[in-house]
């Protein structure tokens, strides 16, 4: 099984840094999401671990290996980086079988591989006169020609319709729960939402945040009670932060809902909820990038806001 | 192996798309252009020394130069559309090591300069050998004269594809590269003859004549070299800047 590497990567373009002193892993058997606005270094980083662009500092490796060093590069990661990389007046089909010729495939997997993205019936017109949808459906071909235990993929379901989405994503999850790797770029926050077990979000080069989507969206306990000055008396000094929901509970996160219960029964507090507060992954994307300076994890560090 | 893979799907890759059959019109079309003004030269008061020695007509029909243009032309606009359509991605993501990635590239677009240089040289000599009697002259070019043309214009285009290709790995955009092309071949040396007297014998036009056998300054071996020189230093200068930089 190959893990994907990125240690302590960095690469800049002049005086821009692109890629700052970035470090996350992607484990094999998961969709891995890799989120972050436009601009925040994701493709940079595909491409330092595809080996198509060079790293200032820092190493990206697949199951502990560069690309380059690869045995076997295309039967091992299948890769789709941009939308429209493909000569006009080339056909499908004799697109893929250039990939195949290069990678040392045989040809007989460029029909089958048509067939499974839904193109047979296109496969013999110029690429020139493929939808957007038509073209990703192509470069999925590409990197699936080679059957690999590995997916890296920038930006895969743009400009597909929604069928071709639910497509993608059944063939990504059924990858994936056969042990393969599958590391995928959007900007489709509900796409994710569905489609990743874990994902990693950059800012700015930096990494914002890794984790399982699951384990993210829980931000916090959702509290109600009669006596909320009394209860954010009662959680003062605990490592937490406090904020009033538009519906008049309380949002605490930092610490266990089970602290929170151990402190408002101390205090003589009742209450009336104490719940697991779940959040979108919108709503969580927008506040670890909202910021232009925000390039840390969510606060571990909280502090009290008054209500 | 990996190399011979990479070179299978290089030549899929140029056999796929209509540039090659373009090239091959535009050198059926000089061809033809050869033999429009044989036509219209036989009217002239110098057509007697245009055409009547073996001198003239290998000077007529010598097609090197133009497989030189022609060829750069060729080789910087495949190499740098492999830019501009991203097409060069899957060819370092299947051959990593960039320089057998660019090698193969380049031994494609090199044979096919060749091809373009041989077809119009064969066309040019043809054009003429249609011509030059519907203007009652006969074409005098004895067999070895006209087949050192035909191997000289396939030379120079093969030499020219590798310039080409040099240049366009070095600036990736077809329309810069062919500038560049047009600049280094066709601009440059007319130019650098006139500020050093000296450089007049090491340009293209004039080495292409002395492997046509049309001058005899410097030897043969010397203007193979000093041309193939002039194909090697972008293919060098290509592979360095293909090395060194990001591929997208």
């Amino acid at each position: 099984m190959h893990a994907l590497e990125i240690d302590h990567l960095t690469k800049r373009y002049g005086d821009n840094l692109a890629v700052d002193d970035l470090t996350f892993r992607v484990e094999p058997g998961r969709v891995t999401g890799f989120l972050g606005p436009n601009g925040s270094g994701k493709s940079t980083t595909m491409k330092i671990l595809l080996d198509l662009a060079t790293a200032d500092d820092g190493s990206a490796t697949i199951g502990g290996t560069r690309y380059r060093e690869l045995a076997d590069p295309f039967r091992t990661v299948g890769v789709i980086l941009e939308p429209n990389a493909f000569h006009p007046a080339r056909t499908g089909r004799n697109h893929l079988r250039v990939v195949a010729d290069a990678g040392n495939l045989p040809s007989t997997k460029v029909g089958e591989t048509l067939r499974l993205v839904g193109l047979s019936d296109a496969a013999d017109r110029g690429v020139g006169t493929y939808s957007l949808g038509m073209r990703q459906r192509l470069g999925l071909a590409a990197a699936l020609l080679g059957d690999p235990p590995i997916l890296v993929l920038d930006e895969p379901a743009n400009g597909l319709d929604p069928e071709g989405i639910r497509w993608l994503r059944d063939l990504l999850r059924s990858r994936a729960a056969d042990g393969k790797t599958v590391f995928v770029s959007s900007h489709l926050l509900a796409e994710v939402e569905h489609l990743a077990d874990d994902v990693v979000v950059i800012n700015r080069g930096r990494l914002v945040t890794t984790g399982a989507i699951a384990d993210l969206r829980k931000i916090g306990t959702s509290v109600r009670t009669p006596s909320k000055r009394s209860l954010i008396t009662a959680l003062d000094g605990a490592d937490c932060l406090v904020e009033t929901q538009i519906d008049g509970s309380l949002l605490v996160s930092g610490i266990p809902a089970a602290e929170i219960g151990d402190r408002a029964l101390a205090a003589g507090v009742a209450l009336h909820e104490l719940s697991p507060h779940v959040g979108s992954l919108e709503d969580l994307f927008m506040g670890w990038t909202a910021s232009p300076t925000a390039t840390d994890a969510p606060p571990t560090k909280k502090e009290k806001v008054l209500t | 192996m990996s190399w011979l893979r990479l070179l299978k799907a290089e030549s899929r890759k140029l056999a796929t798309t209509r540039l090659p059959l373009g090239f091959l019109a535009v050198v059926g079309l000089v061809a033809a252009v050869v033999a429009v003004a044989v036509l219209m030269g036989a009217g002239t008061d110098d057509a007697e020394g245009l055409f009547d020695t073996i001198e003239a007509q290998t000077s007529l029909l010598s097609f090197g130069m133009n497989a030189m243009i022609i060829g750069g032309l060729f080789g910087a606009i495949v190499a740098a559309r492999e830019y501009a359509h991203g097409t060069a991605v899957p060819m370092f993501l299947a051959g990593p090591n960039r320089y057998r990635a660019m090698l193969a590239q380049l031994a494609v677009v090199v044979f096919f300069g060749g091809v373009i240089g041989l077809v119009g040289g064969g066309l040019t000599i043809a054009a003429g050998a249609l011509a030059l009697p519907v203007v009652d002259f006969q074409l005098l070019l004895p067999v070895d004269v006209a087949v050192r043309l035909v191997a000289t214009s396939a030379l120079a285009g093969a030499i020219g594809a590798g310039l080409g290709a040099g240049i366009g790995a070095l600036i990736r955009n077809p329309g810069g590269a062919v500038t560049a092309a047009v600049a280094i071949l066709l601009l440059g040396p007319p130019i650098v003859a006139q500020l050093v007297n000296d450089a007049a014998a090491w340009v293209p036009g004039s080495l292409i004549d002395v492997i046509s056998g049309l001058a005899q300054e410097p030897s043969l071996v010397t203007a193979i070299g000093a041309l193939a020189i002039w194909g090697l230093v972008p293919v060098v200068i290509g592979m360095f800047a293909v090395q060194r930089r990001d591929v997208i």
